[in-house]
């Protein structure tokens, strides 16, 4: 069996593992265990994150397609062009129209037909209507403005299309969210690694001893448990995105439906790096108090 | 070192006013009872401790003033042999004699053929890719010299290595350390053997309650 450029001198069923630097200790029970803990833990932030993205597209789809209708009503007829003039003057509004009776019509006949109404009589009772398209829904004061300008000419807001326009406010509230509990998850993550590096460091106290008593530099010590972390994190990254996948698949009918296309392949990097980062942490708060009594200095 | 005192942070003096001067290339033996501050010089001999006031200089280092790196300078070139040996059990002979040029950044490929030159020396080359527990008593010490001499030290600090071997035993490990200092080795050996001082003649250096106790023998 070839194991290096001297292989006649290592027997076939030796593998000779040298403490330190960059070689990593061996793989046992309790990283397995820290792995799948980190695992999941790095597939709920995984699957918040979808949830984010998925709840976004969602949003993002219809929003850009949202218009906001001021009524005002026919006893009010005498301020309609004052409020056609306010409402413009407002920057945020992109284009303004005036819904015609005919084009109302014919959307209530479109509506109204499988039940049979005559839409005639509906339509002659309806208020002036203005189509308001927005460029910039995410104005602070724009809502206000246009509720302010409608009711000083005796009009109304669509009140339901405004809560619509505003739900990339929602989707800010839950990216807050989700940035909370991907920390709180990653520090939870990091106090599981540091665990069980920790018991891995007590295990090899005696070695950590006698390699600082010939003289290792700290380093060097350390750069095994620091590698393990990252790694421990990694794997349980990538684990955590491939278990990702079946959440997609089972739930692909649905966001069909809701017109969502998921970009996994995006979280595949964060998961990765993210996972080892967390690890190389919980390694750096492990050893960072490593001390066998006789560290040099 | 001039005047060394040790006081521990618990406040007991381990060691006061000694002064005394070990060249390169001496076989000196630290005897006194339990207690007397053997332990306590030669940890400070190699940085394990630092002196509480005095002088002490190893290889031209203050070792009150280095900072780590001049001490992990002095670990590197300094091999240490413990009374209970302090193998690493879970690791093969080979792994445990190359860890002190493990440290040093040495490769596997060039360690082997070091290691069995050192067992070969201690006659345990055929127990290369054994584990330490399958050795003797007197076999895991001689493990534990190669150890020390494994990075051609300029001095070797051995504590007690014979306290816990039969006279036969002890005399060979004896053997090993007077031949590695007729090699130019200095060793500074803490024992309670005081036979073989006569069978093994070196410098010796009495301690008691932690000061040099009727100048050396």
């Amino acid at each position: 069996m070839k194991r290096n450029s001297t292989p006649e001198l290592i027997p076939d069923k030796v593998n000779p593992r040298l403490p330190g630097g960059f070689n990593v200790p061996p793989f046992g029970i309790q990283q397995t265990l820290a792995v799948i803990i980190v695992c999941i833990a790095l597939w709920a932030v995984g699957a918040i994150w979808l949830g984010v993205q998925a709840a976004s597209q969602w949003v993002g789809g219809w929003q850009d397609d949202i218009h906001i209708h001021v009524y005002l009503d026919s006893s009010n007829a005498s301020q309609e062009p004052e409020l056609r003039r306010a409402l413009e003057a407002i920057p945020q509004i992109s284009a303004l129209r005036k819904i015609s009776p005919e084009e109302a019509a014919r959307w209530m006949q479109e509506w109204l037909d499988n039940a049979g109404l005559n839409q005639k009589e509906l339509v002659n009772r309806l208020p002036i209507t203005f189509e308001l398209s927005l460029n910039d829904e995410q104005s602070e004061f724009l809502f206000d403005d246009i509720r302010d300008v409608a009711t000083r000419h005796g009009g109304a807001v669509n009140e339901s299309e405004v809560d619509m326009a505003q739900a990339h406010q929602w989707i800010a509230q839950a990216e807050y969210l989700a940035w909370f509990a991907s920390l709180v998850l990653a520090l939870a993550m990091a106090l599981i690694i540091s665990n069980t590096l920790r018991m891995m460091l007590l295990a090899r106290a005696d070695e950590i001893h006698l390699m600082r008593l010939m003289g290792a530099k700290e380093w060097f010590v350390r750069m095994p448990f620091i590698l393990e972390g990252m790694l421990l994190g990694a794997v349980a990254g990538i684990a955590a995105w491939i278990l990702l996948w079946p959440l997609l698949l089972g739930t692909g009918e649905w966001l069909e439906m809701l017109q969502v296309d998921l970009k996994m392949w995006v979280l595949l990097l964060p998961l990765l790096f993210g996972g080892a980062l967390v690890g190389a942490f919980g390694a750096l708060v492990a050893t960072a108090r490593v001390d066998s009594g006789e560290q040099a200095g | 070192m001039q005047q060394l005192m040790l006081r521990y942070p618990t406040g007991k003096v381990a060691l006061s006013g000694v002064t005394l001067d070990i060249h390169q290339g001496q076989f000196v033996y630290l005897i006194g009872e339990s207690g007397a501050g053997k332990s306590s010089l030669m940890k400070m001999l190699y940085g394990g401790v630092r002196p509480s006031s005095g002088q002490l200089r190893v290889q031209q280092i203050d070792m009150r003033e280095a900072g780590e790196a001049r001490i992990r300078e002095i670990r590197q070139r300094t091999g240490i042999i413990f009374q209970d040996h302090k193998l690493l059990f879970a690791r093969t002979v080979f792994e445990n004699v190359a860890l002190p040029l493990r440290v040093q950044g040495w490769k596997t490929e060039r360690l082997i053929p070091r290691v069995r030159k050192v067992l070969e020396y201690v006659g345990l080359a055929d127990r290369l890719w054994s584990y330490p527990e399958a050795l003797s008593g007197g076999e895991q010490q001689r493990v534990a010299i190669a150890r020390a001499m494994t990075a051609n030290p300029s001095i070797i600090i051995a504590d007690e290595p014979t306290g816990n071997l039969d006279i036969e035993t002890a005399s060979r490990v004896l053997d090993y350390l007077m031949d590695l200092n007729r090699q130019g080795t200095t060793v500074i050996m803490a024992t309670h053997d005081l036979h073989l001082l006569e069978s093994h003649p070196g410098r010796v250096i009495q301690l008691h309650a932690g000061s040099l106790a009727g100048g050396d023998l």
